[in-house]
C-alpha cells in the first residue's frame, strides 16, 4: 500500500509539499509538474478530471478555494489495494493545511515560501491522516483508524467530567473542552458540539501531534467557523496519556492557565484514572458482548463518533489465531468498504451508486464474518468468529445495539 | 408409409454447390428454381456478408406475450424446405419423414401474417410531456364489451402495454366509441392520466374501480407520442458505407467517442494527425476525447514510469456537466480510448463494455494494430462503432419521460452471455441439432467421400433465442468473443426485438486460440494457419453462429473467400430443425413460464397482507385465473387484427369475468404460471379451428404400428389429447405430422410442458426467491431469469426490488473480484488488499420504501417492514462461479445449498 498527497500552487505550478505513507519512492519534481500539467491543460479544455482509476488505486486532483484566482492543487495517488477514499482524504488535508494557516493564506498565496515554511507545522498533523489509511499502523500508540470519525471512548465518567470541562472552559474563558486519553476523545465541554465534527477531529490530532508538551498553546483556524480568524487552542498533560484541549481567547496567560488547570483539575484525578482503565476496552464494564464477537465498531452518525474494541472479553483469550491489530484493519475496512452504506449521510456527494434503503450487510470470509446493522443513529460493526452462523449474528448485533440505546453508563 | 419412399430422391450431394438448391422436387421454396441464394447481391467485395430480412408486422417484442399471440405466426406451416436432404444421423429420418409430409400439404396458414397488424408501430423510445389531449367521456355511456372488459365498457376502448411495461397505449376504440376520440386521439397515442391522476399498467385497475364508483364523468387525458430517436439497427447492420451525417451528430451530441493513437516516435512525427490513427465520430476537432488526448496520452505515460503504479484503466471526467467514463487500453505502445456518458453506461458497465470491445476488434481484426491500421478500413470501422455506441447508448435511453429512472445497461448483460436453464429434454434436441450441424456427417449425401473434400471444419456453435444463450458449443474464449460480436453490433437486440424472416452474416475472423499462440512459437499442438469464418443465421427469434475452419484438413481458402451457399443452408436447416421440433413455440412459453427455477414477482405476497389477498383468491374457485382486463384486450386486440374476420371470442368472455371477479386486488397484467395452461386453452382454439384441413392427422398417428413401452406412451398421449389440457396435441396435429416419430418427439417436448414441475430453489414453504444471477466468467456465461421477467411481474415492488439487486450487484461482483483474482494469480505484481481477497461472500439487506409498498396495495398502517435480501457468494473451486441471489428475509438461505440445488437444474 502506499499513499501520496502533493500540494502545488495552481497558478504558478510551484510544489508546496508532498507527504507519502508506504514503500512507494517520493515523487520527484518533473512528475509532479506533469500531473499538474495534466489538470491545467484538461481545465483549458472545458474538462475536470474527476477520478482516474489505476489497477488497485487511483490518482485524483482536488482544487480547492475556488473561488479565488489564487488558489492549491492536491494530488492524491493511492495504490496497492488500499482502500480508501482519496477524495476524503484530499479534502481532510486542504482542512489541516486551513487549519493551521487559515484560509486566507492559502487563498493570497503572496509568498509561497512563506506558506511552506508554514505549512510545516501541520506535517504531524497530515502524516497523522496519512497513517489513518495504513494496515500496519493499526497497532501504532496513537491510533487514528477513521478519517471522519472521532475516535472515543464511552465511560460512564463522562457526565461528570464534562461538568468538569465546562467548569475548566468557563475559568480560561473559553467555550470548547474536551478531555483526550491514549488519543481518543473521552469527554466535552457542552458547548463542544458546536464544532464541527471535522473541527473536532483536527483538534484531536493537534493534541496527538503536541505528544509530550505539558502546556502548550497554538494558534488554529477552524476551516468552517472561522476560516480566518484564529483561535488559540492550549493543549494541556494532565497526567500520562491524559491531554485536556481548550479553545479559548487571548487573555489568560499560558503561566495563569497553568494554576487555573491545577484548581480545575485537581480533585478529578481519581475520576480521570478511573476513566483511564476503560481503554482499550473502551466500552462501560456493564456492557457485555458475547464471547464469539472478536471485536466491534460502533459509529455514532450524528456525533460522527466511533469507539472501536477489540479487548471485549476480561480473560484475555488471545488464541484465536487472529492479532489484535488485524482485526481492528478487518474492521475499518469492512466499514470504509460497505457499513458506510448504511448511513448515507456520513459519505459526501457524488454518482449515486443506486444503493438506497440498505439495513444490513455482511461479509463472509474463510477466517471471520463480519456484519452491520444500524439502528437510529448508532452503526453497529461486528467481527464475528467464522464459526458463528449468520441468523445468531443479527441477533448478537441488534442486541448490543439496543444494549447502547438503553444502557444508561453510555454517553456519547 | 409413405414418406419413406422420399427418402430415396435425396441426392443432393455436396461436391458442387449449385446443386443442393434445385436438387429435389419436393422443394416449394420461392427461390429454389435459381441456384443463387437470396442474398447473394449483398455479399460485399471482400467476401462479407449481412442479410437481414425481418417480419414487417411485428412491432413489439415477442416474448412478453403470453403464448396465444404467438400461436398466430406459428402456427403456419413452414413447408419452405429449401434442401432436400436435411439430417441422416439417426434422427434424421424423422425429420425427413416430416418434411416429406409437408411438402404435400398446400400452405395454408402462412398467408395470414401479412395482412392484419395495421402499421400501429409503437415509437418506443422517447415522448415529451408537450401534448396533451383530454377527451371527457360521459359516464352514461355504456359502451357494449364483447369481452367483457371493464376498460372498454367505460370508456370504448383498448389499451396495450407499452414496450417498458408501464405506459398505457391505445390499440383499438370500439365502433361505438370511435367517433368520441377519432380524429383526436389515434391508435398508438398513451393514456397518462385519468381524472388528473396519472394511470400506468401498475394502478390501471385501481383507478378504474374508482372511477365505476364515481359519478363524475371520467377525463381522460392522451399524450401524442413524439419522434423517438430509435434508431433503426437493421439498417445500420447493412450499412456497408460510413454512417449517415445526423447518426454521427447524434453520438456526438451524447458524448460518446473512440480515439486511437500510437504513441511511438516515429509514427507520431510521420502521422499527420500526431499520432491518431482513428477518431470517430469526427471531425477530429469536434471530439472532446481528440481535444484533451494530451492529458491521456501523459497519464497513461506517467502512471507506471513515474508513479510506480499500473497503467490508468480509467478516469471519470465532468464535461459540459455530464458526467464522461474514459476507459484505457494500451497495446505496445498505442492506446485506445474510449468515452461513455455515465448515464448509460456507468463506470461498472465501461469497464465491462472495453474488455468486450477489445475482445470484438481482436477477434475481428486479429490486434487492435491491426484493426486500426488495416488501409481502407475507415468506413468499416464506422459503423462498428457506430452500431456499438447505438446498441450501447442511443438504443438504451430510458423510455420514461423521467429522466433520472434510467434503464441503462442490464447488468446481466453486461456481465456474460445471458444464458437460461432448460429442461434436459430440450436441452439435449438443442445440443443434437448444433452437434448434428458440427459433425457435419454427409456420407448418405455422396457417394465419393473421397473425391469431396470439405470446404469448412465446423469448430463450435452457439444458439441464441432472443438474446438468451441456449447452447454453446465452443471453447471458452470464442463464446466470449462471439458474444461481444452478437452484442455490440445489435444481433441479439434485434433478435429479440424483431421476428427474423432470415438473417446471414459471413465474416472472417481471428480466433483467440490462434492469436495467442503465435507468441509462443514451436508448439507441437499448434492450431494450424488456416482462416477462420464466422457465420450468423439467424430466424424467428432465433441466432445460431458458426464459427468454421478452413485449412488442415480441409480446403484452404484463398483470397477473398464469400459465404458458401451450402454451409449457409447446413446452418439454415439447422434452425428449421428446432422449427420442426416445435422448439420456437416452446421457448416462447418457456420464457413466459417462470419455472425453472421459479422466482416470486408478486413480493407483496410475502407480507402479511399480502397473504391475505392471495388467500382470498384461491378460495374462490374461478379466481385462479389471474389475467387482467388488459393483457387480454391487447391480446384479443392483436389478434383480431391478424385475422379479423373470424370470430374469435370463444373462450375468452369466461376469463374476462374472471378478471372482473378479482378486479383491483392484484396487479399482474400476465397470467400466473400455473394458469398458462387454462388461459391458452381458451385462445388456442381459435387456431385450431383455423386449421382443419389438418384434422386428420390424429387417425393417421394411430394407423401407425408401435410396440412396447412407446405404445405405451402413444397411447398415454393420445389419451391425453382428448382430455382437457390437450391443445398442445391438437396444436401438433395442425402441423400435419403424419409420423409417428415427429409427434413422439413434439410431445415429449410438449408434455412437459403441459405439467410444468416449478422448480424452486430457496429453502422454505413459500418461494421468497425474487432473481438470481449465476456467473461464470470463465465460461462467459450466466444464468438468470429470462430478461423481460420485469415485464412479465409488471409489479412496482418487483421492479424495485429489481432495481435494488442490480445496483447491490455491482457492489458485490467488484467486491469479491478480489478473492477471484487473488485465486487466479498468487504473486500479482500490485499487491491487493489482504482482508478483501478472503471475503467470499457479501450480503445486503434492504428495506422497501413505504410509497412503493403502498403502491402495490399493501398500504395498511401497521406493515411489518418489507425486508429482502442480496447476497453474493463465490465459489472459487475448480472455476470461481458467483452466484447472486435476491430472496425474502422470512427465510435464512444457505447460499451453498441454493448453488447445489441451481445446479441440478442445469
Amino acid at each position: 500500500m502506499s499513499v501520496i498527497v502533493i500540494a502545488v500552487a495552481t497558478e504558478s505550478g510551484v510544489p508546496i509539499f508532498s507527504r507519502k505513507r508506504g514503500n512507494n519512492e517520493s515523487v520527484q519534481f518533473s512528475t509532479i509538474a506533469s500531473l499538474h500539467g495534466i489538470n491545467m491543460f484538461s481545465k483549458c479544455h472545458n474538462l475536470s478530471l474527476i477520478e482516474t482509476q489505476v489497477d488497485n488505486g487511483s490518482i485524483l486532483w482536488k482544487e480547492y478555494c475556488k473561488r479565488f484566482i489564487f488558489s492549491v492543487t492536491l494530488i492524491g495517488i493511492a495504490t496497492g489495494g488500499l482502500e480508501c477514499d482519496l477524495e476524503l482524504l484530499l479534502s481532510s488535508v486542504n482542512d489541516a493545511m486551513i487549519f493551521c494557516v487559515g484560509k486566507k493564506e492559502l487563498e493570497n498565496l503572496k509568498n509561497i515560501d512563506q506558506i511552506k515554511r508554514d505549512l510545516r507545522q501541520c506535517y504531524p498533523i497530515l502524516d497523522y491522516l496519512l497513517e489513518s489509511l495504513d494496515p500496519n499502523a493499526v497497532s501504532s500508540p496513537l491510533p487514528t483508524l477513521l478519517l471522519d470519525l472521532i475516535q472515543s471512548i464511552l465511560c460512564p465518567q463522562a457526565h461528570q467530567l464534562q461538568q468538569a470541562l465546562d467548569n475548566y472552559a468557563e475559568s480560561v474563558t473559553g467555550r470548547w473542552a474536551c478531555l483526550i486519553i491514549h488519543g481518543h476523545l473521552v469527554a466535552t465541554s457542552s458547548d463542544f458540539c458546536e464544532l464541527d465534527p471535522r473541527e473536532a477531529r483536527l483538534m484531536l490530532l493537534l493534541a496527538a501531534a503536541q505528544d509530550g508538551a505539558p502546556l502548550r498553546d497554538t494558534p488554529v483556524y477552524f476551516p468552517q467557523m472561522s476560516p480566518n480568524v484564529a483561535f488559540r487552542a492550549v493543549t494541556c498533560k494532565l497526567l500520562a496519556d491524559v491531554y485536556i484541549l481548550v479553545v479559548c481567547g487571548a487573555t489568560p496567560a499560558l503561566s495563569q492557565i497553568d494554576e487555573i488547570v491545577l484548581q480545575c483539575w485537581e480533585g478529578y484525578a481519581s475520576i480521570i484514572k478511573e476513566a483511564k482503565l476503560g481503554f482499550p476496552r473502551n466500552f462501560p464494564m456493564s456492557i457485555t458482548f458475547e464471547p464469539c464477537v472478536l471485536g466491534v465498531l460502533i459509529v455514532n452518525i450524528n456525533k460522527r463518533r466511533c469507539v472501536f474494541s477489540r479487548h471485549l472479553h476480561p480473560s484475555n483469550q488471545k488464541g484465536r489465531g487472529m492479532s489484535g491489530a488485524h482485526r481492528m484493519d478487518i474492521l475499518r475496512t469492512f466499514y470504509i468498504t460497505t457499513a458506510r452504506e448504511l448511513a448515507p449521510e456520513l459519505k459526501h456527494k457524488g454518482p449515486s451508486n443506486g444503493i438506497e434503503n440498505m439495513t444490513e450487510t455482511y461479509w463472509c470470509s474463510e477466517y471471520h464474518k463480519c456484519h452491520a446493522q444500524r439502528l437510529g443513529n448508532i452503526l453497529c460493526c461486528g467481527l464475528y468468529a467464522s464459526s458463528v452462523q449468520l441468523h445468531t449474528i443479527r441477533l448478537i448485533t441488534n442486541q448490543i445495539l439496543q444494549d447502547l440505546n438503553t444502557n444508561k453508563d453510555v454517553y456519547w | 408409409m409413405n414418406n419413406y419412399k422420399n427418402k430415396i430422391s435425396y441426392d443432393s450431394p455436396c461436391d458442387s454447390d449449385n446443386d443442393w438448391t434445385n436438387s429435389s422436387d419436393d422443394s416449394k421454396y420461392s427461390d429454389s428454381e435459381s441456384s443463387v441464394p437470396e442474398w447473394d447481391s449483398d455479399v460485399s467485395e471482400d467476401g462479407e456478408l449481412v442479410y437481414i430480412k425481418t417480419k414487417i408486422n411485428n412491432e413489439t417484442t415477442d416474448e412478453t406475450k403470453p403464448p396465444l399471440l404467438e400461436s398466430c405466426e406459428t402456427f403456419k406451416l413452414r413447408n419452405n424446405f429449401k434442401r432436400s436432404s436435411t439430417r441422416r444421423s439417426t434422427k434424421g429420418r424423422i425429420f425427413k419423414v416430416l418434411k416429406a409430409h409437408k411438402s404435400k400439404n398446400p400452405d395454408t396458414g402462412s398467408k395470414r401474417e401479412h395482412e392484419g397488424l395495421p402499421a400501429a408501430s409503437i415509437n418506443k423510445n422517447k415522448f415529451n410531456g408537450d401534448k396533451f389531449i383530454i377527451i371527457q367521456v360521459s359516464k352514461n355511456m355504456i359502451f357494449s364489451s364483447e369481452k367483457n372488459c371493464q376498460l372498454e365498457k367505460l370508456f370504448g376502448l383498448s389499451l396495450e402495454t407499452h414496450a417498458d411495461g408501464k405506459t398505457l397505449v391505445v390499440a383499438d376504440f370500439l365502433t361505438e366509441a370511435k367517433l368520441i376520440y377519432t380524429p383526436k386521439i389515434k391508435k398508438g397515442y398513451y393514456l397518462s392520466k385519468i381524472n388528473g391522476v396519472e394511470v400506468n399498467s401498475y394502478n390501471i385497475n385501481n383507478i378504474l374501480q374508482r372511477i365505476i364508483e364515481d359519478h363524475n364523468s371520467p377525463r381522460l387525458t392522451f399524450q401524442m407520442p413524439t419522434e423517438g430517436s430509435y434508431i433503426d439497427l437493421e439498417r445500420l447492420l447493412k450499412l456497408k458505407n460510413a454512417p449517415e451525417n445526423s447518426l454521427t451528430q447524434l453520438l456526438k451530441d451524447s458524448l460518446c467517442s473512440v480515439l486511437y493513437l500510437c504513441c511511438n516516435d516515429i509514427e507520431y512525427n510521420s502521422n499527420d494527425d500526431k499520432g491518431v490513427l482513428y477518431c470517430y465520430p469526427r471531425p477530429f476537432n469536434q471530439n472532446f476525447l481528440y481535444n484533451t488526448r494530451g492529458a491521456y496520452v501523459t497519464l497513461n505515460h506517467l502512471a507506471p514510469k513515474s508513479l510506480g503504479t499500473s497503467e490508468p484503466t480509467n478516469s471519470t471526467v465532468l464535461h459540459n456537466n455530464t458526467l464522461i467514463n474514459i476507459t484505457y487500453t494500451s497495446h505496445y505502445n498505442d492506446l485506445l480510448l474510449t468515452a461513455f456518458p455515465n448515464k448509460q453506461v456507468d463506470l461498472f458497465a465501461a469497464k465491462k463494455v472495453i474488455a468486450d470491445i477489445v475482445r470484438l476488434l481482436e477477434f475481428l481484426y486479429g490486434s487492435l494494430k491491426a484493426c486500426f491500421t488495416k488501409p481502407n478500413n475507415v468506413d468499416k470501422l464506422d459503423s462498428l462503432f457506430s452500431r456499438i455506441f447505438v446498441t450501447l447508448i442511443i438504443n438504451n435511453k430510458g423510455s420514461k419521460e423521467d429522466g433520472s429512472k434510467n434503464v441503462g445497461l442490464y447488468l446481466e448483460d453486461t456481465l456474460a452471455a445471458h444464458s437460461v436453464t432448460l429442461p434436459l429434454e430440450v436441452k439435449v434436441q438443442v445440443d443434437d441439432a448444433i452437434a448434428e450441424l458440427e459433425s457435419a456427417d454427409y456420407r448418405e449425401w455422396t457417394d465419393d467421400i473421397e473425391n469431396f473434400q470439405r470446404l469448412y471444419t465446423v469448430i463450435g456453435a452457439c444458439l441464441y433465442y432472443s438474446g438468451h444463450l441456449l447452447s454453446s458449443h465452443l471453447q471458452d474464449e470464442d463464446l466470449k468473443e462471439i458474444n461481444a460480436y452478437l452484442r455490440l453490433n445489435g444481433v441479439l437486440k434485434l433478435s429479440t426485438d424483431k421476428e427474423l424472416e432470415k438473417l446471414v452474416m459471413w465474416k472472417e475472423v481471428f480466433i483467440h486460440e490462434h492469436r495467442n499462440q503465435n507468441k509462443n512459437e514451436g508448439n507441437e499442438y499448434r492450431v494450424l494457419d488456416g482462416r477462420w469464418f464466422l457465420l450468423t443465421v439467424g430466424k424467428g427469434h432465433f441466432i445460431l453462429s458458426t464459427l468454421m475452419e478452413a485449412g488442415g484438413c480441409t480446403e484452404d481458402a484463398v483470397g477473398i473467400t464469400p459465404p458458401s451457399p451450402f454451409y449457409v443452408e447446413e446452418c439454415e436447416s439447422c434452425l428449421e430443425l428446432l422449427y420442426d421440433v416445435g422448439l420456437h413455440k416452446y421457448l416462447g412459453t418457456w420464457f413466459c413460464s417462470n419455472t425453472q427455477p421459479q422466482v416470486e414477482t408478486s413480493p407483496e405476497y410475502l407480507t402479511k397482507y399480502g397473504r391475505k389477498i392471495r388467500d382470498t383468491n384461491t378460495l374462490r374457485p374461478d379466481s385462479t385465473l389471474k389475467t387482467s382486463t388488459l393483457k387480454l384486450t391487447k391480446s384479443l386486440s392483436e389478434k383480431r387484427r391478424h385475422n379479423s374476420s373470424e370470430q374469435i371470442n370463444v373462450g375468452s368472455s369466461n376469463s374476462d369475468m374472471n378478471s372482473l371477479t378479482n378486479y383491483g386486488s392484484h396487479h399482474s397484467l400476465y397470467v400466473h404460471t400455473y394458469n398458462t395452461q387454462k388461459y391458452r386453452n381458451s385462445s388456442l382454439d381459435v387456431s385450431y379451428s383455423e386449421d382443419s384441413n389438418s384434422l386428420k392427422s390424429n387417425s393417421e398417428v394411430s394407423e401407425e404400428r408401435v410396440q412396447g413401452r412407446r405404445a405405451d406412451r402413444e397411447q398415454r398421449n393420445r389419451r391425453d389429447s382428448s382430455g382437457s389440457d390437450s391443445d398442445w396435441e391438437r396444436l401438433d396435429g395442425s402441423r400435419a405430422s403424419g409420423s409417428m416419430d415427429m409427434s413422439d418427439i413434439r410431445k415429449s417436448l410438449l408434455n412437459e410442458m403441459n405439467h410444468v414441475t416449478t422448480h424452486r430453489i430457496t429453502a422454505g414453504e413459500e418461494n421468497v426467491l425474487f432473481h438470481f444471477v449465476q456467473l461464470e466468467s470463465e465460461k462467459g456465461m450466466l444464468i438468470a431469469p429470462v430478461k423481460n421477467i420485469e415485464m412479465q411481474a409488471n409489479n412496482v415492488l418487483y421492479s424495485y426490488i429489481l432495481k435494488t439487486f442490480r445496483s447491490a450487484c455491482k457492489q458485490i461482483h467488484d467486491l469479491l473480484q478480489h478473492s477471484i483474482r487473488f485465486k487466479k494469480n498468487h504473486a500479482p505484481s500490485n499487491p491487493l488488499n489482504k482482508i478483501l481477497v478472503a471475503v467470499k461472500e457479501h450480503g445486503m439487506l434492504f428495506q422497501a420504501p413505504l410509497e412503493t409498498l403502498s403502491q402495490c396495495g399493501v398500504n395498511k398502517k401497521n406493515t411489518e417492514p418489507y425486508l429482502f435480501w442480496v447476497v453474493g457468494r463465490v465459489f472459487s473451486d475448480p472455476e470461481p462461479r458467483e452466484l447472486y441471489l435476491c430472496y425474502h428475509e422470512s427465510v435464512p438461505q444457505d447460499l451453498t445449498e441454493v448453488a447445489y440445488l441451481l445446479s441440478y437444474l442445469e
